[in-house]
């Protein structure tokens, strides 16, 4: 498949975040975005994939194993191409993970767990809250 | 701790300024100081006039600064594994990347141990490797005199300049600075390839995953990218077969505690792989190592814990304990296939291992349930994972406490 534009300029006006389907105006080269959405449609949509840019690079790696494997599959190339294709699986799940693991939230009340969006409450507390609620509302409540 | 030796007979009660120890062009720190003595008469300085006269050299031997070693040979992770993350966890405190540097620096550092992974030994980078037709496990790709020099060092108490791979460009980065930490676990491939390397561990462990297990969990792991089929994840494992049975897996037999994870035997014909049948083989007259054992040590027991004490679910639970011999060594091999439902279940087992090295009855259980969400936490994979991580502990203590003991009694004589 030949491409007219360098492939990381191509990905990043035709991805979306969490890869979903493609969108983005290819209206100078409608071929691409024939053949992009062929691809999509044939692909089956990732529950949870790594940054976009370690995607790719797993999904190259995989293609120029077929390159480098459809002359002599026990080649030095050959071998060396599938090691590339497991070094940047392992990479795009430890982005995965660490994608998942940065919640603002969570990272922010780890060093202040004091603050009010940290509070943690035990049944007590949640009591006293309930009812501080009912007992201080807000006036323009109107409890029908 | 440091030991310094003063080499001249001025005395040190004057004030003195200690310079900036200087670089080498290996990236190492030297470890002498040179004090420059001030004079005590006023517009003096530099070399004082009367009786003192000159800078004092104080070299420090950091010789007895008691970094303790440990290789972990594993085929993943480097630094960022489960088992990285369970050992760090017994001595307390979370690991983190180095602050402030490298994004991608694959280094964890917590408060007692530092973690470096040996990709950053790669001699050559991605495009390097490509170009010659060698993986990442063929000893090509890898400077091992870089890394005997850097892991002596370290040991020695001298802080190095470690170069860093990046695995998402697959490019060499410019090295960042280990300081010397009371305990240097090395995590990658080659840890015990290099003799000289060997030789400098304290302890070393070689995590053994068999073919089956490996595929299933790179299916639950690789199937979410795109790009990744059932074909390709197994054929990328297939290829890297024969320089791993070249390269990797003889380091086996040099290790002293090898956990070998392979499928259950308690259910016929299960692939998934999460039932699993864990082995811990250790070695035996390791020094500071005493081999963990069920019931009687040296005999050989099977046992299964569910009963009338224990109710287990489907597929329970069954140990088995007993002497062996592996490659040639002499080795306990204590082994689980089965997998944890409940706390009381976890903490049963517990009760029932010998020479596990916990410093209060449940540590192991309370190990285990701080990190439930990691994966392993209810088989043998984390229950082994944990006790060598106290083991370890267990043998930095050992090492300690024996290496302060040492110049007190040269203090004596």
């Amino acid at each position: 498949m030949a491409t007219l534009c360098k492939p990381k300029s191509c990905s990043q006006r035709t991805r979306l975040k969490k890869g979903g389907p493609v969108k983005v105006a290819t209206l100078n080269q409608p071929w691409k975005r024939v053949s992009q959405s062929k691809r999509r449609m044939q692909v089956m949509k990732p529950v949870r994939a790594a940054p976009d840019s370690i995607s790719e690079k797993v999904e190259k790696s995989v293609k120029e194993v077929q390159e480098a494997c459809s002359d002599d599959p026990v080649s030095g190339e050959c071998v060396a191409a599938w090691d590339e294709v497991k070094e940047l699986s392992a990479a795009a799940s430890h982005a995965r993970d660490k994608k998942k693991d940065n919640d603002p939230l969570e990272n922010y009340c780890k060093d202040n767990p004091k603050t009010d969006e940290c509070r943690t409450y035990d049944n007590g507390s949640i009591i006293y809250i309930m009812t501080s609620f009912f007992v201080f509302g807000d006036e323009n409540l109107e409890l029908s | 701790m440091a030991v310094c030796s003063a080499y001249t007979t001025q005395s040190l009660n004057s004030t003195c300024s200690i310079s900036t120890p200087a670089k080498t062009h290996l990236g190492f720190h030297q470890k002498q100081v040179v004090f420059y003595r001030r004079s005590s008469k006023r517009g003096g300085s530099g070399s004082g006039s009367g009786s003192s006269s000159g800078p004092c050299v104080i070299t420090c031997s950091a010789g007895d600064s008691q970094t303790v070693v440990i290789g972990l040979a594993a085929d993943s992770g480097c630094g960022k594994s489960t088992f990285m993350r369970r050992l760090t966890s017994v001595f307390g405190g979370a690991a983190e990347p180095p602050k402030g540097g490298n994004p991608d620096s694959n280094t964890l550092i917590s408060d007692m141990t530092t973690v470096i992974c040996l990709d950053d030994y790669h001699s050559l980078d991605r495009t390097g490797r490509k170009e010659k037709g060698v993986t990442a496990l063929d000893p090509r790709a890898n400077d091992f005199d870089l890394m005997y020099e850097q892991v002596k060092a370290i040991k020695s108490g001298v802080a190095v300049d470690k170069p860093i791979y990046n695995h998402v460009t697959g490019l060499l980065d410019p090295p960042e600075l280990i300081k010397p930490p009371k305990i240097l676990v090395i995590e990658g491939l080659h840890p015990m390839f290099d003799e000289r390397v060997r030789d400098l561990l304290d302890f070393s462990i070689y995590l053994d995953i068999s073919n089956e297990v490996k595929f299933a969990w790179k299916i639950q792991r690789d199937m979410a990218e795109r790009g990744h089929s059932l074909e390709s994840i197994k054929a990328s494992i297939e290829a890297r077969k024969p320089d791993f049975d070249a390269y990797i897996d003889p380091q086996k037999k040099y290790a002293d505690a090898v956990i070998e994870v392979l499928p259950t035997q308690l259910i016929p014909d299960d692939n998934e792989g999460k039932v699993l049948r864990v082995r811990l083989i250790m070695k035996e007259g390791v020094k500071h190592f005493s081999p963990v054992y069920l019931f009687d040590e040296g005999s050989t027991i099977s046992w299964i814990p569910c009963g009338r004490k224990l109710t287990c679910s489907y597929p329970g639970i069954k140990f088995h304990y007993g002497p062996d011999t592996y490659f040639g060594n002499e080795v306990s091999i204590l082994e689980m296939d089965g997998q944890f439902d409940r706390l009381d279940e976890l903490i049963y087992v517990e009760s029932h291992l010998s020479n596990i090295s916990t410093k209060f009855y449940g540590e192991v259980t309370q190990q285990m349930l701080k990190h439930a969400d990691f994966p392993g936490s209810n088989n043998g994979t984390g229950l082994f994972q944990t006790i060598v991580g106290l083991k370890i502990r267990d043998l930095y203590e050992q090492i300690t406490s024996s290496k302060t003991a040492a110049p007190l009694e040269a203090t004596k004589a």
